[in-house]
């Protein structure tokens, strides 16, 4: 239980470190101007708490679990339950979920509105596009994660590519610098690409960047994504199982 | 129809075979060599309803690759497996409804839930409804005495009390067969004959067809009413244990003592050895019965004493899963 409360103690802490250094850094490039391609320095700090509660939700276990479960072949218990093995590990995930709200997102909201500001959205409606979006965003998310997983059934050391991948979505997503601020070049790129629709999206639209015109390509764009994604993960899944490797007797 | 029909099933594995150091480290990222082991090599066979069979053989003799298949955890190269006609393959969920399995070396129960919380849990995995879960829950607890752990977390269970965990775990939803790979491993003696007791009344008041691979001869001979013994991915018998036992050892041996260095021969019988007093003949079942023996000879000489000896079962076992007949009883 001690190294539970550990995990969970050392968790809040580090995500308040990445909160309270992304809007020291962002203090310090708003010091001598108002707005940066028109966000004020008010909205880039919202953006920074919302963008850490989000990563908070968009945490995912499916991956470590089927690495874990495939190496010591627990996932031959796993299929033995008459459920889809996936729809196993998405309710665990969001039973993790249902912790993680009041162990560390609850500490996070607290701590950021004392600390560096109140996150208020732009209105009411962008709020209400906010959770539409980020609904959509939990999906895409979580089926990348689980079509990631997918491929420890037949490579057995897949922690270092999981940990690539964090760390690319982190990047490219706009989590952390919105890519607003990347060279339009490879703002273009990552358009194409479903990252920018886990964070970015969701985020412009709490902090009511873009007009209503603009921002409904961008909604159509997120939910071809999902889509595309929910058809690949069920595709891949049928063939995964398939060729499932149980280890040891 | 049986209950399970396993038709031509085989299964190869496919190991990348790894070289050493450096140099072999580069070299196996660009060239996988990969050597096929074939553990199950077209076995069939087919189980009734009721039955209680022992799936026995030597270590790698691809017991747990075949459990796995049947269980359609584990998808075969070639062949077929049909549990209560079902394909598990293609209707993995329909066949796990109605299948109980314990894997001895792994656990279903949740390492960080208490007991109790798992089987609540399987009791909505499974969608048992209360009365049948509370009825099965009293019955599995008077023969393994599991009330005692329920408010244990798995992971701080000994090995004998998760294993009765485990057993009730693949026996709430009352499946009509169980599979069971090792579930004597590692066990004590109390904790073998609960588990042998539990079987033997799971198969007699459920009818369940059980299907059990052991290394240990207590349970193969308390509870295997047929064996199918299978090695390097062979079937090498299949039939009861004592038509095995008849037909790999048709002899019995008979020690007399006599009261001097004397001995009586018998037309049907040999003598294999004789040491002073003592006098070990050996006769063939189908041709004379011990206390045949014994009368002819006792009627020629006194005698002072006489112990039937049986071939021992675990060199019955062991010659057929076809190793040398010289573990005989001389
Ligand atoms: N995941 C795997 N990958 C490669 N080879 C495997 C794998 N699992 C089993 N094998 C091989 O297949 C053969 C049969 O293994 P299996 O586990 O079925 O044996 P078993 O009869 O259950 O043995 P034991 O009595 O030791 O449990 C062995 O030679 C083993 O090395
Ligand atoms: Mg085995």
């Amino acid at each position: 239980m001690l190294a539970y409360r550990f995990d969970v103690f050392a968790s809040i802490v580090f995500q308040c470190i990445v909160m309270f250094a992304t809007s020291f850094f962002w203090k310090a490039l708003y010091s001598n101007s108002d707005t940066v391609m028109g966000v004020g320095v008010q909205e880039m700090l919202t953006y920074t708490i919302i963008s850490a509660l989000m990563s908070i939700f968009l945490t995912t276990k499916v991956e470590d679990r089927v690495i874990e479960s495939v190496r010591q072949g627990s996932v031959a218990m796993d299929m033995m339950k008459p459920i889809n093995l996936f729809g196993i590990y998405f309710a665990e995930d969001l039973g993790y979920l249902t912790s993680l709200l009041f162990q560390n997102a609850i500490p996070i909201i607290v701590i950021g509105s004392l600390f560096i500001t109140i996150p208020r959205p732009a209105s009411w409606y962008h709020f209400l596009a906010f959770l539409g979006s980020f609904l959509m965003s939990f999906f895409i998310n979580w089926f990348l994660s689980a079509i990631f997983a997918m491929w420890a059934f037949s490579i057995l050391n897949m922690n270092p590519l999981v940990q690539a991948k964090r760390h690319i979505i982190r990047l490219l997503s706009g989590s952390i610098v919105p890519i607003w601020f990347f060279p339009s070049w490879l703002a273009k790129i990552l358009n194409c690409l479903p990252f920018v629709y886990i964070y970015q999206l969701p985020l412009d639209l709490y902090i009511g960047k873009g007009t209503p015109a603009s921002m409904l390509p961008r909604l159509a764009i997120q939910f071809a994504w999902l889509m595309i994604l929910a058809a690949a993960f069920a595709i891949l899944q049928k063939r995964v199982l398939r060729k499932v490797m149980v280890q040891g007797g | 129809m049986s209950v399970i029909s396993v038709e031509h099933l085989s299964k190869e594995y496919q190991i990348a075979k790894k070289e050493k150091g450096l140099r072999g480290a580069v070299k196996n990222l660009f060239v996988a060599r990969k050597t096929i082991v074939r553990a199950v090599n077209d076995i069939s066979f087919s189980i009734e309803k009721g039955e209680i069979v022992g799936f026995i053989g030597p270590n790698g003799a691809g017991k747990s690759t075949t459990v796995k298949m049947m269980s359609g955890i584990l998808t075969p190269s070639s062949g077929h497996v049909y549990v209560n006609g079902t394909d598990p393959q293609k209707e993995r969920i329909k066949v796990v409804q109605d299948l109980g399995v314990v894997f001895g070396q792994r656990t279903q129960l949740n390492w960080d839930l208490r007991m109790g919380e798992s089987f609540e849990m399987l009791k909505h995995i499974y969608r048992i409804d209360s009365g049948l879960y509370e009825e099965n829950m009293a019955m599995m607890n008077e023969i393994l005495g599991i009330n005692e752990f329920l408010d244990t977390p798995a992971r701080q269970l000994s090995l004998g009390q998760r294993m009765r965990g485990d057993l009730v775990a693949a026996m709430l939803h009352s499946p009509s067969v169980l599979f069971l790979d090792e579930p004597t491993i590692g066990l004590d003696v109390d904790g073998k004959y609960a588990i042998r007791k539990f079987i033997k009344e799971m198969n007699r008041k459920k009818q369940t067809t059980i299907i059990l691979t052991t290394h240990d001869l207590g349970d193969i001979q308390e509870l295997c009413e047929r064996l199918i013994i299978i090695n390097h991915g062979i079937i090498m018998e299949d039939g009861p244990l004592e038509e095995l036992i008849d037909r790999i050892a048709p002899y019995k041996n008979l020690v007399v003592e006599y009261f001097d260095e004397n001995a009586v021969e018998h037309e049907k019988a040999i003598i294999l050895s004789h040491v002073g007093n003592m006098v070990t003949y050996r006769f063939q079942k189908a041709d004379l019965t011990a206390a045949q023996l014994i009368h002819d000879i006792s009627a020629q000489m006194r005698i002072k004493d006489v112990t039937i000896e049986e071939a021992k079962i675990d060199d019955i076992i062991r010659i057929a899963y076809g190793g040398k007949e010289n573990g005989e009883k001389e």
